[in-house]
Formats: C-alpha cells, structure tokens, sequence
C-alpha cells in the first residue's frame, strides 16, 4: 500500500484510499478499497447492520441511505466517491428519547411485516418528506418506486408515509 | 364478543427493533474466525461429470478447504424421504443449471469466488428436456435413474364423474399453463454453521421450521438428530421458501468440520433467482360439467407439476390441490389425477397458496366460461354452489364455520358488480373464489403443538413456542392471546421462538397453520398459567378464585379498589409461598376415528378458510396492458386477532397474486434463466398497486383461538384468477396461460377480432 | 466487482490528460448508476476508474440569451427532472428524465452518464435528439456533435482518445412546438421496452413545418425516424396521414428478440406510440393559442 493519503489525483499505484466521512453525526476514517461500495463499508467495518443488501445493483433500495440529504442507493455508490459526505442510515434517525415521525407512523399503520425492506423504505421516505412534505399520493408512489417490499403489499406503507406527513406538518418533527 | 387487545390493530411486537434497523437478520450475524463458503455450480442443464481438478483452488491463498463429492457423505435426500434424489454434491451427473458440484471456504468473499472460478470440472453434456409434455415423452432424456421422468403420482375419485359428465347440460374442457415464479424474499437464502467440541453442530439459519429441518440435516448428514441445533434469527421473509433445507446447509456444515472455522454461506440475488427453488408450475386440463340450473356436478383434472430437476414438497402440493379440488364447490362427481414430472430446470418448492393458487386460476376462470355458456352471472352460479357451514363434502371433508356467503356478497358489493358488469369500454369486473386451509392438516402424522409460559420474578410473562415468525407476526398474535387471557400488557410479554434446544417440536409455519395449532397451544398454556396465578392471588389477597381480576397487567379483587402489580405477585409466589408460577398448554388436532384417505381426502384439516375476491380492470387495446384499478378481497379470520396484521396478510397476498396474474415469470434460455435480476423478473413497485379494499368476514370458528383461524395464503388464492375473469368480462378474451403480459392480449385480441 | 485503480482528477485538463493516457484502460465515473451494476456483473473490467466528482463546473443548468440552455454533463437526472426551466421549454425532457429508474437513481446519475452509456434505450436520447440537441466533448481539443451523430451502437459513443462529454446544448424551442416523449415499461420502474419522442410545430396555416421523430430501444442506436418524417413535414395532418407516419416509423424500427418484449410486440409499439404522440401534438396545436 503506498501512501495515498487524501490525495487521490494522478496516483497510479493507489490500491487503499483513506477517506473521511460523517455518519449518523459522528466523524469516521477509514482506509478503503477502491472497488468497496459505501454499503459495504456501512455494514462491514461500522457495522451498521441496519442498512440492508437486496440484490446489490441499486433495484430494490433495500441499501437506501441519506447522503448529503438525499436518498441514494448505497450499493451503487464507491465508498470513495463518499469521502467527504455526510451519511444518514436508519440507526442515526431516532433521536436521543424518540422515533423520528416517520418510524413512529410504520409502526403505527403496520407497515412493518418482515422488516428487511423497512430501513431503505423509510430513509427513502424520509428523503422524499424533507423535499417535500405536502407530497401527493401520486408523488409517494413515484418517490417510493424504487423500494421493492414483498410482504406488505405497500397498502400500509403508503398510510405511514401520509401519517408521516401529517405528523410533520402538525410540526411534531422529533 | 368484546375483547381487551384480540380484534385490535395494535403494532407487532417486533416493530420498534425492525425500524430502527435494531433487528439482526441472519445476513446480518458474524462469528469469530467466520470464513466465507461459495459454491460451484453447473453451467449446464444435463451432463454427466467426466472429472474434476480443484489443485489449483486449493493452491490459492487465503482458501481454507475445497470440497467435492467425494468429500461428502452421498446419502440421497428428499422432504420425503421414500422419494430421495438429491446428494449434497453431484458425483455423476448435474441436472440443472444450479445444481451443486463443488464448494469452498475461504477467508472472505472475494477469496471464495475466485477460488471458485480455479475449479476446472470437465462435463459431457447430455440431451436436457424443459417441458413437461416434452418430458413425459417416450423418447425424452430421462433425468434419474428411473424409466420414464414421471417422479409422482396421484388419483382422487368420488361419485362416478363419467356418467355424471353425461347428465351434464353444460360443459367445458380446457388446458391451462400456471408460470414458474420466484419467492423474492428481501433477505436471500444464507446460513452460518459451527461445530462445537462436543461434536454437535449448530446452525443460524433463516427458516419457516426448524424442528423439520434439523431432522433433514442429520438425515442428510447421517448424523443423529440430537446432534443439530438450529437457531432462527429475524427472517426477511419465507413464503413457502425457507422450508426444506436446501444444500447449503450441509455443505456448510462439511466446509465447517474440515477448517475447524465456522462457515456463512449466502445466495447471492442472481441465484435466488436462478438456482433456488420456484413454485411448481402446473399444466392443469379441467372439465367441468353443469346441470342446466347451474348446479355444478362433475368435475375432472389432470395435472401436470413441472417438478424441476429434483423433489421437494411436489407431492404435498398435488395432494393439497387435489383436496381443495375436492372441498371447494362440494361437486359430488369428482377425479383429479395428478403428475409431477422431472425436467432439467430448478426444483419447485412450497409457496404461499401451495398448489392451490395454480388450480384456482383454472378452475374459476373455467368457471366464468362455463357461466357464460350457460347465460348466467358467474356470481349467481358461484351462489348456487356455495359450500355452507358445518357440512361434510362429498369428497369427506368437515367444513365447520364457512363464511363462503358472507365473502362473495360483500367482495361483489364492494367492486359495484351490479353496475360494472355491464361494462364500458374496455373495463371490466371479476370474481373469484378460494377455499384453503386454516390450520394446516395432518399431512405427516402430525398436527399439533406445544407451548410454555413463565411468570417471571419480576412480573412480566415469557412465552416459549415454536411459532416461527417470517415477518406475519405470528409473535404478535400469541403475544395477543396471552395478554388477552392473563390480562397482561403487550409490552410485558417476551417471545422466545428461536432454538430447537429450547422449543417443543413443531412442524413450522406453513399451511397457514400458526394462528391455529400455535394459537391454541399457547392459549392452553395461558388459561393453565392463569389457574395458577388466580390460586396465588386469592391466597395473597384473602379472596375467593372467582373474585380474582386480571387486567391492565394488575390484579384486583372484585369490589375492592386494592390492586396489585404482577411483580408483586410473583414476588409473593416465589419468596412467600414458595412456589414459582407457569402453565403449559398442548393442542393436538384429533383426527376423525378410522380415518383413511380413501374416505375422505380432505378430512385431516381441521378447519376451512373461505375467500372471494373481485377485480376491476382497464384494457388498453392498443399496447395489450392490463390496469388493475381495484380489488376487493373479503375473507373469513374466523375470528380477527389484530386487525392491522390480517389485512396486511391479504394486501401482501394481493399483490404477490397481482404479479403472478401480470408479471412474474422465469424465462429460460437452453434451461439457464435469463431473467435473474429484479431488472428484467419483475414485481410490483408501490407504483403497480390498485386500490385495495380489504374485508374481514368473522365468521367465530368453533375450534379455534377465540374463533380464530389461518390467513397467511388464502389472499393470494384467487388474485389472478379473479383478474382474468374481469378481462374476460371487459374484453371477451380469456387467457389461460400466466402471466398475463400484454402480448397475450393482443394475440388473443387479434384472434378475437378475426373470428 | 474486481478491483481497480482510482483516479479523481480535479481539472478537465487533468482528465483529458488521464484519459489519453490510459485510453481503452480507463472508464469514467460519473453518477456510478450504469457502469458500477457493470462492473459487478463482471460486463466492465477496467483497470482505471475515473472520477469526474471532483472536477468543477460540470454540473448545471444555465439559460442562454438566445433562449436555448446549456446543461452540464455531471448534472444529477433529479436536477433535470426537477427544473423548472426545462419543465417550461422542454418538458418532454424533464419528464424523460424523472421516468429513469427511481429517486435513488436519479440523484446519482448524471445526463451525461445516460447519454454515454450509449443504451439504445437511454431515455434521455429521444428527447434530446428531437430537440436538436448538441453534445460539448472536451479533450485536447473541443468539438461539437449533432447528439445522434453521437451514438455508434450498443454501448459505443462517438468519443476519441482522451475525450469526454463535457455539456449539452439544446436550441431555444421554436414557437408553437409540442413535444412527447412515451415510454413502455413492465412495471413502474422499468428500462424502456420502447421510447418515443416526437417534437413538432405547425404554421398558422396548420402545416406542419419543423418535425422529429426519434425512437429508443428498438435499433442499436436511437433511431430517427426519417421517412415518417418526410410524410408529415410541409403538410397538414389528418388522422389518416397520422397513421401512415406511424406505421412508417414501426416499419423503420429495428428492434430484436429479447426476454424483455419481442420483435412483434416493439413493433407495434412504435405504430401505437407514434400514432398517439403525433395525434395528441396535433390536438395542442389545435386547441392552444
């Protein structure tokens, strides 16, 4: 390994990058691969488990995170390309003392069964909230279309999100 | 009946733990010194194995063991067991794209692979065969060592049906074509495997029923049962999938004993889709056969179940099919016969419905031409054929509560039948019927089940049962019956599920079976454990058993405005008296005396659970795309423990019958699938649903959990048939092959319009 | 996915440089949406990988004076989607770009990346075409391309040694044009089966005097639909004509056999879609001032 540092122009031999970045609030560096994806560095050596792999080729958004304040699927994104970033996934979403308004509206409405597509569905909603908070039916749907859930068949799901909703514009924003 | 916490939508037990991300998947454990296993897999659908060199994988840095078939115990293995076919590896022949021939551990993934791709294995292809017609041929390839590719069996007979079909006015023949469809459970196929120094082998797993599966693995293994523990972690859903083990499990376990080192092996998406095992598809050829009033009396069908290269639960599900065949309609003239077929493709497996979504979809939407034929309204025919509470069928089964009725009018009310039949346009509505079982049955000798409780010393209540929960909230609903019958709160019941060590024998949740067998069991336990807690109490509070009230997690005394917690009590129980406080419960599904099949074949299911479901649909008749506007899907709960968890059940179902009907479907390609990939094998998006409007039918079953019964699959029964009767109602065509994609309904517009 | 070396150039002239150097090594990485699910099925094995997100000015969307916009290759597909300029001038565009994959998707992927991949189902391709749009490639020297002179075939560009995509210029929308773009998807989020974009405009008069037609994923390139054209351009339309255009434009389309719609049914979408969008550009002309 040379010492590739930050640096990361014209470095030919480079095989391991440190980068540097902020997730759930705290501050992490690590020294990656570049073929490492952020999802792999999310669930591998930070060890949030929380944040899901579906099918690894951003299809199902089970991996969605929140990066820089939007929701990207983390499998289809180089943990290098997020140097510098700040990551949220669904462990840094409650609060010290309370669910954020979106877990609070899927556990509520029952949009929960099996639970593997939960985080990326509700980082998802948590993105297309914050964008817009007066969000039609129409447009959850299109927001969500990239999170694939095969339990639930979305009914409740789509409740939560406008519960959600409600909840935000009644300003209980935790 | 009004109930403190049964009938409610109260959240799952689980949620807070899965939104916060808290929830430890299997995918999601490691263990100290874990190494990575992957597995090698043919490329080709039928070849013999002229040899193979594994020097060089061997050779390769950071690989642990590289293992063959000469490694493993060649035992031949199958669910049921007379009908073993598989090895944990191929020695001589490989049947099918997927089928396993060598494996390795290594320290990590990429390690893994790459040794993979140094295994050289040199095979001499043999003629493959991909269809059941084809495969049922005289001269077609044959796949085992048998004389012809036929792997089961089966015939069902009531009444004399051939002269039955004489005295018939009114009769269709038809040949459907179900698809082979994926179960896309979000969490893949995974395990861990660890021996520990006492020679006893411990497995994490994700599994539907680990009692069963622990007793396959030593089957497979050839090592005693007492030896396997398997531990179930959070599943990110089963439906049907995670049942019988797969060879994952013993090749861990082989990779695991050579290194020392626990072992994960994982599916990768691209092999959930094209190695692991489907729903079985079924050619299905009905007839059936009408008086002139519409009463049906003669019913006949052949299937043939594309078995896949190896067996499974095949034979299960054409015997479940063959019974509610039987059971739904009460036709007194009836034959069934049915195949499973080998043929060089994945193997099917249970999935949701489990048969009966394939004949449904044959059977309802024969009906409708039938109905047509006669000049009646398919509801109307429907109605004059209902099956009717507390009746036993001709072919012997007990129907007990049967909200058959109930379903049908109130799934027709809701879509506007009466209106929309009429149709406009293109729209159109239909309808379609189910019968399932609610509570499993006595398929394996077997159907009852166990369960413990303990009060704690610090007064919150702990439940031991084997109820597996895959994400349907099986937890929740025993958490729902204890609370319920102890008056405890929700929040102070803990759920222990997870070890076979720990838990009563059980045969797993499939056959929507939990709600009821578990159900019961665990009921028992909670009215015995409350026996118990009513003598402590009314020794600790000076008052007579009857005057002892439990609720809101407190004890009272009638009349009184003392009240206690259960810590209390429990700290009375066990420093004051002595004696700790539990209860055990037991329910065992009795059999009718002198039951034999041959009397009744449906006679082992304890109870029915009865469904309609109503469609509306848009055609566009230029690009062949069908629009689901709306379902309606009513079905009998017996009894609604959580209202929020049965209607998500139905709503999960719907739309998993949405994608069957529309979308699903693996295409292969020279017998390797060639849709692998959420990409091209689609299901529906949260941009796919209609509305759905669900409707619970309580219809108070005698025996079940405060009238409760099963109704994890029937949603997904009658999804696709009732959608290709409302295109049949809105365009004239009826498509007999799913899916339906919109180059059948223009091809079958076109035909239409030509005619 | 097999691992790489990875370089983060911070200047075009840095990236131009690299990409001469390891020309046939290297691949660019814009958005990551396209060529990382390449590279982890084993479809891309690239011994570099370049990173366009350090380099400056490469993403945005800029309004020119002559009313036509500038739109830079790095720009995010939501950015396009979501702008409020090109919803007003160019819908057809926005909503080609908000039709490609999910949310997710769009706010990594990049115009440029769409339009580079060279899928003969890149929706962005119809649109763009039909607009008249220009490609800006950087490297040693810039050059501007007519957009469908810059697709070669299945996953080939027109780029040389050491260039890049750098922007794209669309022309000021002529008064009175109407555009569609129609895609067919298996489900709601889907690659396109078939795309169709049609921008036309009508004199006074009501002849038709400016249109395009250009179809996706049914040649190995987007494909114009030249002799549809040549029947609707200079005349005024009735439903007859209409249909004639599109069953020429089916009978230009090229489309194969594939696990995602056949020969057939390609076909026949081209003639439906082409029928609708040039009937419901007509009806607008109609019915707006």
């Amino acid at each position: 390994m040379s010492g590739a540092g930050a640096d990361k122009t014209l470095t030919e031999e480079a095989f391991m990058h440190m980068i540097k970045l902020k997730v759930n609030g705290y501050v992490q560096e690590l020294v990656v691969k570049p073929h490492q994806t952020l999802l792999e560095v999310l669930r591998g050596p930070l060890e949030l488990t929380g944040v899901k792999e579906g099918c690894g080729l951003g299809e199902c958004g089970a991996c969605t995170v929140l990066m820089d304040g939007k929701p990207v699927n983390s499998c289809l994104v180089l943990a290098l390309e997020a140097d510098g970033s700040e990551i949220l996934t669904i462990e840094g979403l409650a609060r010290a003392g309370g669910l954020h308004y979106v877990q609070k509206a899927f556990v509520k409405e029952g949009a929960i069964q099996c639970g593997f597509c939960t985080p990326g569905m509700v980082m998802a909603t948590v993105g297309l909230l914050q964008e817009n908070p007066n969000s039609s039916q129409e447009e959850i749907k299109e927001g969500l279309r990239g999170n694939l859930c095969r339990c639930t068949g979305y009914v409740k799901i789509i409740k939560a999100v406008e519960a959600a909703a409600e909840m935000m514009r009644e300003g209980e924003q935790t | 009946m009004t109930w403190k916490v049964i009938g409610k939508g109260l959240p799952k037990i689980d949620s807070i733990s899965k939104v916060t991300g808290e929830a430890q998947y299997t995918v999601d454990l490691k263990l100290p010194g874990m190494l990575y296993g992957n597995i090698l897999r043919s490329p080709l659908p039928h070849a013999k194995i002229k040899s193979i060199d594994t020097s060089r994988a061997e050779e390769l840095q950071g690989v642990h063991a590289v293992i063959t078939a000469k490694d493993v115990p060649l035992n031949k293995f199958s669910f049921f067991q007379w009908l073993a076919d598989k090895t944990i590896l191929c020695s001589d022949k490989v049947r099918y794209v997927g089928d396993e021939v060598a494996a390795v551990a290594a320290v990590d993934e990429e390690t893994a692979l790459e040794a993979l791709s140094l295994i050289n294995v040199e095979y001499e292809p043999l003629p493959a065969v991909f269809d059941v017609e084809g495969a049922m041929n005289p001269g077609a390839p044959l796949i085992h060592d048998k004389e012809k590719n036929i792997g089961f069996h089966v015939e069902r007979l009531f009444g004399d049906p051939d002269k039955a079909f004489e005295e018939c006015d009114y009769i269709c023949e038809d040949r459907y074509v179900t698809g082979q469809v994926s179960h896309c459970c979000l969490e893949v196929s995974n395990c861990i495997v660890k021996w520990d120094s006492s020679g006893r082998l411990t497995i994490w797993t994700n599994t539907q029923a680990p009692h069963t599966q622990r007793q396959e693995i030593a089957r497979i293994l050839g090592i005693p049962i007492r030896n396997v523990r398997i531990i179930n972690s959070t599943m990110g859903g089963g439906f049907g999938s995670k049942l019988v083990i797969d060879m994952k499990l013993p090749i861990a376990a082989i990779l695991s004993k050579k290194t020392g080192c626990p072992v994960r092996i994982e599916n990768s998406r691209v092999e959930e889709f094209s190695t692991a095992k489907t729903r079985y598809s079924y050619t299905i050829y009905v007839k059936t056969g009408a008086k002139k009033d519409g009463r049906l009396w003669a019913r006949e069908m052949k299937v043939i179940g594309d078995n896949g290269a190896y067996h499974d639960k095949g034979p299960a599900t054409l015997n479940f099919s063959s019974m509610m065949f039987g059971t739904l309609y009460n036709i007194p003239n009836i034959r069934y016969e049915g195949n499973l077929v080998y043929t060089n493709k994945q193997m099917g497996t249970a999935f949701r419905g489990f048969g009966n979504p394939q004949i449904a979809f044959a059977c309802e939407t024969q009906l409708d031409v039938l109905a047509n034929k006669i000049g009646m309204d398919p509801l109307e025919l429907r109605l004059r054929n209902a099956n009717q509470p507390d009746q036993m069928t001709f072919c012997g089964a007990e129907i007990t509560s049967c909200g058959m009725k109930e379903c049908m009018e109130a799934a027709a009310r809701a879509i506007g039948w009466e209106e929309k039949r009429r149709g406009k346009g293109l729209r159109g509505v239909g309808l379609a019927n189910m019968v399932h079982t609610g509570a499993g049955g006595r398929f394996y000798g077997y159907n009852a089940a166990d369960a413990f409780i303990k009060l704690s010393d610090d007064g919150t209540v702990t439940l031991i049962t084997p109820a597996q929960d895959m994400g349907q909230g099986a937890h929740t609903v025993m958490a729902q019956i204890v609370a319920e019958e102890l008056g405890v709160n929700l929040e102070d019941i803990n759920v222990i599920s997870n070890d076979t060590d720990l838990t009563p024998y059980d045969l797993g949740s499939w056959g929507s079976r939990t709600t009821f067998m578990n159900g019961n069991a665990v009921l028992d336990a909670a009215r015995n454990t409350k026996k118990e807690i009513i003598t402590v109490a009314s020794e600790m509070l000076e008052a007579i058993p009857d005057d002892i009230i439990l609720e809101g997690g407190r004890v009272f005394v009638k009349g009184s405005s003392d009240q206690y917690s259960f810590s209390e009590l429990a700290d009375y129980a066990i420093n004051r008296r002595g004696v700790p406080i539990s209860g055990k419960g037991r329910f065992v599904d009795k059999l009718p005396s002198g039951y034999t099949i041959k009397e009744g074949f449906a006679k082992n299911i304890p109870t029915f659970a009865f469904g309609t479901q109503t469609a509306e649909v848009e055609i566009d008749e230029e690009t062949g795309e069908v629009k689901v506007l709306k379902v309606v899907a009513a079905h009998e709960t017996g009894t609604t423990i959580n209202t929020l968890m049965a209607e998500g059940q139905i709503e999960g179902s719907v739309v998993q019958g949405i994608g069957y009907a529309l979308m699903e479907g693996l295409t292969l390609k020279n017998g390797k699938v060639i849709n692998d990939g959420f990409l091209d094998y689609k299901i529906p998006t949260i941009g796919d649903i209609p509305e759905i409007e669900t409707i619970l039918i309580e219809t108070n079953d005698p025996h079940g959990p405060f009238g409760a019964k099963g109704i994890g699959e029937p949603g997904l029964v009658p999804t696709a048939p009732a959608i290709a009767n409302a295109i049949f109602n809105a365009a004239g065509i009826m498509i007999k092959e799913l899916p339906i994609i919109p180059e059948k309904i223009l091809k079958a517009l076109k035909e239409k319009k030509g005619s | 996915m097999k691992s790489f070396k990875y370089l983060c150039p911070k200047s075009v002239g840095e990236l131009s440089k690299i990409l001469y150097r390891y020309d046939g090594k290297a691949r660019v990485l814009a958005g990551g949406t396209d060529i990382l699910v390449m590279m982890k099925q084993g479809k891309l094995q690239p011994e570099y990988v370049v990173s366009l997100q350090a380099i400056p000015n490469l993403a945005y969307i800029r309004e020119q004076k002559n009313g036509g916009i500038k739109i830079g290759a790095m720009t995010r597909l939501r950015e396009i989607e979501a702008s409020s300029i090109i919803q007003t001038k160019y819908p057809l565009l926005s909503k080609a770009a908000g039709w490609i994959g999910s949310r997710q998707v769009r706010w990594r992927a990049t115009c440029g990346g769409n339009l580079c991949n060279g899928a003969p189902s890149a929706d962005l391709a119809p649109p763009l075409i039909c607009l008249g749009a220009k490609v800006i490639i950087g490297g040693r020297a810039k050059r501007t391309l007519p957009l469908e002179k810059f697709f070669l075939g299945p996953g080939q560009v027109g780029l040389r040694r050491g260039e890049f995509l750098q922007e794209l210029v669309i022309p000021p929308p002529l008064p009175r044009t109407y555009g569609i773009y129609l895609k067919f998807t298996r489900s709601a989020m889907d690659i396109a089966v078939v795309g169709v974009a049609a921008t036309a405009s009508f004199k006074e008069e009501g002849e038709c005097n400016h249109l395009r037609i250009c179809l996706g994923a049914v040649a190995p390139t987007p494909l114009r639909a030249v002799e549809a054209e040549k029947i609707g351009l200079g005349k005024r339309w009735d439903e007859e004509r209409i249909l004639v255009m599109a069953r020429m434009a089916s009978e230009e389309a090229k489309p194969i056999d594939d696990v995602r719609g056949t020969i057939y049914l390609r076909r026949h979408l081209v003639e439906v879609f082409t029928k609708r969008i040039l009937s419901e550009c007509l009806e607008q002309a109609q019915t707006k001032p």
